[in-house]
């Protein structure tokens, strides 16, 4: 029994890294209307990307590789933009689509060819930080990527909602056109959204690194599948559902892990995406509309 | 043909219809009309299934539709035409009557395998007859989305007609034509009422709507205000007062 | 020569591949399951050849059978949600069939040796083709003679009222519901070709090269069957033949020298694609 809400909380706390994962996919697609494929896999570069900070600084606190990520988020946001959404027609879905995967498998190489494939150390802080209550642990470092995730939540609801950008942003997301009228330049918004939720990824991406021990490059693929059942059982374009949603699935998967080992895991992941699409595909905040 | 008992259709707080009844007889030629927002364009969209209703009952041949969802609805004798013109744009003309074909009398006389998987030869003759009578003839191999405007919209009737209905609804068919293509429009709804075409013709152009129906229906933020001859609807001071906001003169 | 014959057949297998995502893309969903059928139809066969001892043409078409049934099992609660979500749901479903393979082990002595799937290692020994005496070259003709019956089967369905008919539900489900056209139907149905199309593939697959395992399955396999359609364009069949020919011969063989770099080459190749030509390279006929 307790083995279950060590399990549970374990996972709940890492399950704050899908939540901002959650975030950055559902909140492309309620601004654009597209799902911007790349993203967990931006996460993860930007992750890779600070590690060159440890280069040229040996020695660099955790804590500086880990802005190092959140800027190389930023920056790689950005790229993506430029890359996918520019350029290309929004009237092209299918050449949107495409070429985010394009920039996935692109990402993906690029991190196998830079590593030779190699897992790389990645920093943690408070590791050995253990708060217990009984036979009961909190891990410090848990807590720690929990804490910072949660920072980086109330962050962005303070921009989307207390910001001139998070109201253009919000405008648009609702209704592009008529925004466009009133003088609200979409593009930048979408630039911006871009830059944002990529800083967002990159600190996902080094809390994940920094819980786990590690970067691999195997990790962006099953990143990306979560992330995005954690968008769609938050509801498409929810925030606060992609919040829940990841902590949801956090929690699940480690209970999952704890009785059925690793590989049935991922399995029973998916298992409760599609109970999700056939019962309420939606999702949890998702709006049940009857408009056919 | 067709009856409409109590339909309403309400979105949160909005009453886009409330309590409208409508009786529509075979062979009649039925205007629906009423100021921009007061849901005519809901009630078509109701009556072919696009929407649920949120009360009310909707009948067609004294059968109530219920819950049966859109494609069956338009398999069954209703066609629609679409007010921003709906056209398959990469399909050339041809090809958006052929898939239109979607009657009970088309089912049951082709067979599957010859309606879906055979070549053009076996309808050649039908879709020929209507691109003739809409005067599309000549684009036959045409991409839709090439057409003019008046053509388009000559289309999106021809195509309303392949599905052999027994009641088309016609939703503002005439929006940005002018007088001599009103005039042409005119005469083709009464050549379909001739060939037994039952019709709902939703429509803000008055020059359309006075000259072709039988009789009108007044639809004000929903509701049903008035219902008569063309005759009496125009000397209706309510139907004025909504449309004009005021006594008119 | 023997070389050609590979590079023929795998450009043939591909094309295959590319073809069971053109129909689904022909609806306006993307799937990103194909490998997922194509990897099904692969384990299928070969168990089919080496642990039953079948002839491979019967093997085919069961896995032809396998691979429809399951895309026609998928698609019917994938495709009542909304596109984007069928790309989640079908990437889902492809990394989950993937992990099912990784785990999958059922082997049976052939003589000393122990022959099938084993989990991680993968299916090795799937010897149908060197054991009858097939040379590369009757190989190759025996993949093409299936590339062309399936392009001439999609030619005709391109043809025939069913391809107009797909492609008014592609192109606009509202309208296309408006005419009395079963949209669930129309697409489920093309799901389940494909999926069919790509199990011929997968078995194909699985015996020219007599090994797979599950990594041979994966997201860029997925995403190799949705680009070959969508650079080519949506226009017609061949638009998906030339563009396996175009990254698979061109890209892939003819930047041998690049080495490794290659695959990272595919991923910037289709963001430069998706750049300069939109409705793909072939396709989309000219608006007016």
């Amino acid at each position: 029994m307790l083995d279950f809400f060590q399990a549970v909380s374990d996972g709940v706390l890492f399950g704050a890294t899908y939540a901002l994962i959650g975030i950055g996919f559902t909140l492309v697609f309620g601004v654009m209307h597209k799902i911007n494929m790349a993203y967990a896999a931006a996460s993860i570069g930007s992750a890779y990307a600070a590690l060159l900070v440890l280069k040229l600084m040996a020695g660099a606190p955790p804590w500086l590789i880990f802005a190092g990520a959140f800027v190389a988020g930023g920056v790689l946001g950005y790229m993506l933009y430029l890359a996918c959404f520019h350029f290309i027609p929004l009237s092209s879905p299918l050449a949107t689509l495409m070429s985010t995967v394009g920039m996935l498998l692109l990402i993906d190489e690029v991190i196998v060819h830079v590593t030779a494939g190699m897992p790389q150390n990645f920093p943690a802080m408070y590791d050995d930080v253990m708060l217990r209550a009984g036979e009961f642990t909190l891990r410090g470092d848990l807590l720690l990527v929990f804490g910072v995730s949660v920072v980086a939540m109330v962050a962005l609801l303070l921009l989307l909602y207390r910001t001139r950008l998070g109201l253009a942003t919000r405008a648009v997301s609702q209704q592009a056109v008529a925004a466009q009228l009133c003088g609200i330049r979409v593009g930048q918004v979408n630039a911006m959204t871009f830059v944002v939720t990529g800083l967002l990824g990159g600190l996902a991406g080094a809390m994940i690194g920094a819980s786990v021990g590690a970067l691999s490059p195997l990790l962006t693929t099953p990143l990306t599948v979560k992330g995005l059942i954690v968008t769609v059982v938050g509801g498409l374009g929810s925030i606060p559902g992609a919040i829940v949603a990841g902590l949801l699935v956090g929690g699940f998967e480690n209970v999952f892990q704890l009785y059925r080992g690793v590989t049935e895991r991922d399995l029973y992941v998916m298992l409760l995406l599609f109970v999700f699409l056939v019962f309420r595909p939606g999702g949890i905040f998702g709006i049940q509309d009857d408009r056919g | 043909m067709l009856e409409l008992k109590g339909v309403s259709r309400h979105f949160g707080g909005v009453r886009a219809v409330d309590g409208f009844d409508l009786r529509v007889n075979q062979g009649q030629i039925f205007g629906l009309i009423g100021p921009n927002g007061s849901g005519k364009s809901t009630t078509v969209n109701l009556i072919t299934g696009l929407f649920p209703l949120t009360s009310g009952v909707i009948s067609f041949k004294n059968r109530d539709l219920g819950r049966m969802p859109t494609h069956l609805r338009l398999q069954s004798g209703i066609a629609r035409t679409f007010q921003n013109i709906r056209l398959f744009g990469q399909l050339t003309v041809w090809q958006n009557l052929w898939v239109a074909q979607n009657s009970p009398e088309d089912q049951a006389r082709h067979g599957f395998f010859p309606r879906w998987l055979g070549g053009q030869r076996g309808v050649r003759g039908e879709i020929a007859q209507l691109l003739e009578f809409s005067g599309l003839a000549h684009k036959a191999e045409e991409l839709a989305a090439n057409l003019a405007f008046g053509e388009q919209r000559r289309l999106e009737l021809a195509r309303a007609m392949a599905a052999k209905p027994a009641l088309l609804l016609l939703d503002e068919p005439a929006a940005g034509m002018n007088s001599e293509e009103i005039g042409q429009l005119r005469d083709r709804i009464l050549k379909l009422r001739e060939r037994g075409v039952t019709i709902l013709l939703v429509e803000h152009v008055m020059e359309l709507v006075m000259g072709v129906t039988d009789r009108i229906a007044v639809l004000n933020f929903g509701q049903k205000i008035a219902e008569g001859t063309p005759a009496e609807i125009q000397s209706d001071a309510g139907v004025r007062k909504a449309y004009l906001g005021g006594e008119a003169a | 020569m023997d070389f050609y014959f590979g590079l023929a057949q795998l450009i043939g297998v591909h094309t295959l591949l590319g073809l069971s995502a053109y129909i689904v893309l022909l609806t306006g969903q993307v799937s990103l399951a194909q490998a997922a059928f194509y990897a099904i139809g692969a384990y299928v066969a070969g168990m089919l050849t080496v642990l039953g001892g079948w002839h491979l043409v019967p093997a085919l078409g069961v896995s032809a059978l396998a691979g429809a049934a399951i895309a026609c099992a998928v698609g019917f609660p994938a495709l009542r949600v909304k596109g984007l979500m069928l790309v989640i749901a079908t990437l889902a479903f492809g990394e989950g069939v993937r992990l099912i393979f990784f785990n999958f082990d059922y082997q049976i002595a052939k003589g000393d040796v122990k022959v099938g799937p084993l989990g991680g290692e993968g299916f090795r020994q799937i010897r149908f083709f060197p054991e009858n005496g097939w040379s590369t070259a009757e190989v190759m003709l025996f993949i093409w003679a299936f590339v062309i019956l399936v392009m001439a089967l999609l030619w005709w369905f391109d043809r025939s009222r069913y391809g107009s008919v797909l492609r008014a539900v592609g192109e606009d489900e509202l309208a296309a519901q408006s005419v009395g056209i079963n949209l669930t139907a129309v697409k489920v149905s093309a799901m389940t070709v494909g999926g069919g199309i790509a199990g011929i593939a997968g078995a194909l697959y699985a015996h020219y090269t007599t090994h797979i395992e599950h990594s041979s399955f994966n997201v860029l396999v997925a995403t190799f069957a949705i680009a070959y359609p969508i650079v080519g364009g949506l226009q017609n069949v061949f638009g998906t033949l030339l563009a396996v020919i175009f990254v698979q011969g061109f890209l892939i063989e003819g930047l041998r020298d690049l080495g490794d770099w290659r695959n990272l080459l595919f991923g910037a190749l289709i963001v430069l694609a998706m750049n300069l030509r939109p409705r793909g390279f072939f396709g989309g006929r000219r608006r007016a």
